[in-house]
């Protein structure tokens, strides 16, 4: 009876269209957002493209394997990974207590920089410990994206301020410019790139400090695989500091940034 | 093909041409589904066995009942899981995948044969019972009443609705981007994002739905007169 029912299932599944021929190299699926410049985003031709990107290809080359990279809307992520729609993520995802519950991280690939990034007539201060004040703030309207640790963070910092959520941080730019937000919290290169350099630049200003990784809870930005998977991960971290050794993280870093972003 | 540069949009117009592609094929599948489960929901309504009334019946109630989009997640989201419990349940810990193209045109398929079954209903209904006498009096078996006196009669007043239908349908494959196929409605989405530029890319967006539905406009002019054809024209 339980055979008949998987074998029903398995015909199911194989007339909707299952990938999966055994082969000799590992087969996996990289996830990644595909909407967060310049770490992943899709470029004209309609490819991903990024620093994420980069990385996971030079990633899958250390640890021969055959990857598939798809893109992956960023609140259903994690259920994804669960559901084993992917095997991975590469999407610049931070590690917080409340991911590691739920999913396995590598070592980090790199710190990200986070910064709050307010239109000048919001008249956002700076509090004694030279980050954003949350009592100015009160009121004010904060955009961040739906399900990043920027709206756990921005909730659980500023409960007086108006956090408003949106599917990408594009969306939230796009927001901040016509004016609907006071204020946008999120990656600090991804909002300089997408803020600060667009025509209305001079209207707009970081406030306070740039935080860091451990300002935020975070233990840097790490590579995400299902609980168990231990095998994996390991040679992920192993083909981390292989990158960092042979100098390919470096090539992919510098392509993207000024700054080397691996930290430590 | 060069493009004035505010059409291009840096580049991403030709994924919103790719998207409406994909809309066209995914709502011509899931119409062709509609069609035929339409006229079978349609004929078990009108049909003198009960257990056939009652199928028909909850098919048009439960379907129209629920929103698309719900029931898209549903099948998507909680098939994929369902079949991989189901495995895993019976030892098998592979992977399953639903595709999301096959997935998507299926669900809207479904759903609007909930709403092609009432018109096909009605159609039937249309067609004068007195036809259908004296058909059963030649000696025609219900196949033959079926195809040669009721359906071709049927099309000339299940056009205008189906037409509707299919209008709806076109741009419900919007839908379909909750479960990530790249269709307009998510091309769209994506090229206001990578350009930053909403207004001009949702516009560029309309007006290919509205090219898409103008062409059908004329096909299903089309179709009516040829359904019509010896029957005095109403007003046109």
């Amino acid at each position: 009876m339980r055979n008949r029912i998987a074998l029903c299932a398995l015909a199911i599944a194989a007339i909707m269209g299952v990938a999966g021929s055994a082969t000799a190299k590992t087969s996996l699926i990289i996830a990644t957002e595909g909407a967060y410049p310049p770490y992943n985003f899709v470029a004209a031709d309609g490819s991903l493209q990024g620093f994420d990107v980069d990385m996971a290809k030079e990633l899958c080359k250390k640890i021969d394997a055959d990857c598939t990279i798809v893109k992956q809307d960023w609140d259903g992520m994690i259920p994804g990974l669960l559901a084993k729609k992917y095997d991975v993520i590469v999407a610049s995802m931070g590690i917080l207590p409340e991911r590691e519950k739920k999913v396995d991280f590598t070592i980090p690939y790199y710190q990200a920089p986070t910064a709050l990034i307010a239109a000048k007539s919001a008249d956002v201060k700076v509090g004694a410990d030279g980050y954003p004040d949350g009592d100015s703030l009160a009121g004010k309207k904060i955009g961040v994206q739906r399900a990043s640790g920027y709206e756990t963070y921005a909730r659980k910092t500023w409960p007086k301020a108006d956090i408003v959520i949106y599917d990408t941080p594009s969306s939230a730019n796009l927001d901040l410019t016509n004016g609907r937000l006071d204020a946008r919290f999120d990656d600090y290169i991804l909002l300089k790139d997408g803020i600060l350099k667009s025509d209305t630049a001079g209207d707009f200003a970081v406030v306070g400090k740039i935080y860091t990784e451990t300002a935020m809870g975070s233990k840097g930005e790490g590579i995400a695989v299902r609980k168990g998977e231990a095998a994996l991960r390991e040679s992920l971290n192993k083909a981390i500091l292989a990158m960092r050794a042979d100098g390919t993280y470096k090539t992919i870093n510098d392509k993207y940034f000024d700054i080397d972003l691996y930290g430590k | 093909m060069s493009m004035p540069s505010f059409l291009d949009l840096n580049g991403y117009g030709h994924l919103l041409v790719e998207g409406a592609m994909m809309t066209i094929v995914v709502a011509l599948i899931a119409m062709f589904i509609a069609l035929c489960l339409g006229m079978a929901a349609a004929l078990a309504k009108l049909s003198s066995r009960i257990w056939l009334r009652r199928l028909g019946g909850s098919y048009t109630v439960i379907i129209r009942g629920i929103p698309e989009l719900v029931l898209m997640m549903v099948v998507y989201y909680g098939g994929t899981v369902l079949l991989q419990d189901l495995l895993a349940w019976a030892g098998d810990d592979s992977r399953v995948d639903i595709n999301a193209f096959f997935a998507g045109s299926l669900v809207v398929g479904f759903v609007y044969g909930a709403y092609a079954t009432e018109i096909f209903r009605t159609a039937f209904l249309a067609v004068p019972q007195g036809q259908i006498e004296a058909a059963r009096g030649c000696g025609m078996v219900p196949q033959q009443i079926f195809f040669r006196i009721r359906l071709p009669q049927a099309w000339r007043f299940a056009l205008p609705g189906l037409g509707n239908l299919w209008l709806t349908l076109l741009k419900a494959t919007s839908i379909t981007s909750i479960i990530g196929l790249t269709e307009l409605a998510r091309q769209a989405d994506l090229v206001k994002s990578a350009t930053q530029r909403p207004f001009i890319t949702f516009l560029i967006a309309c007006l290919l739905y509205l090219a898409m539905t103008a062409v059908s406009d004329l096909a299903l002019r089309r179709f009516a007169a040829k359904a019509a054809a010896g029957f005095q024209r109403q007003d046109g």
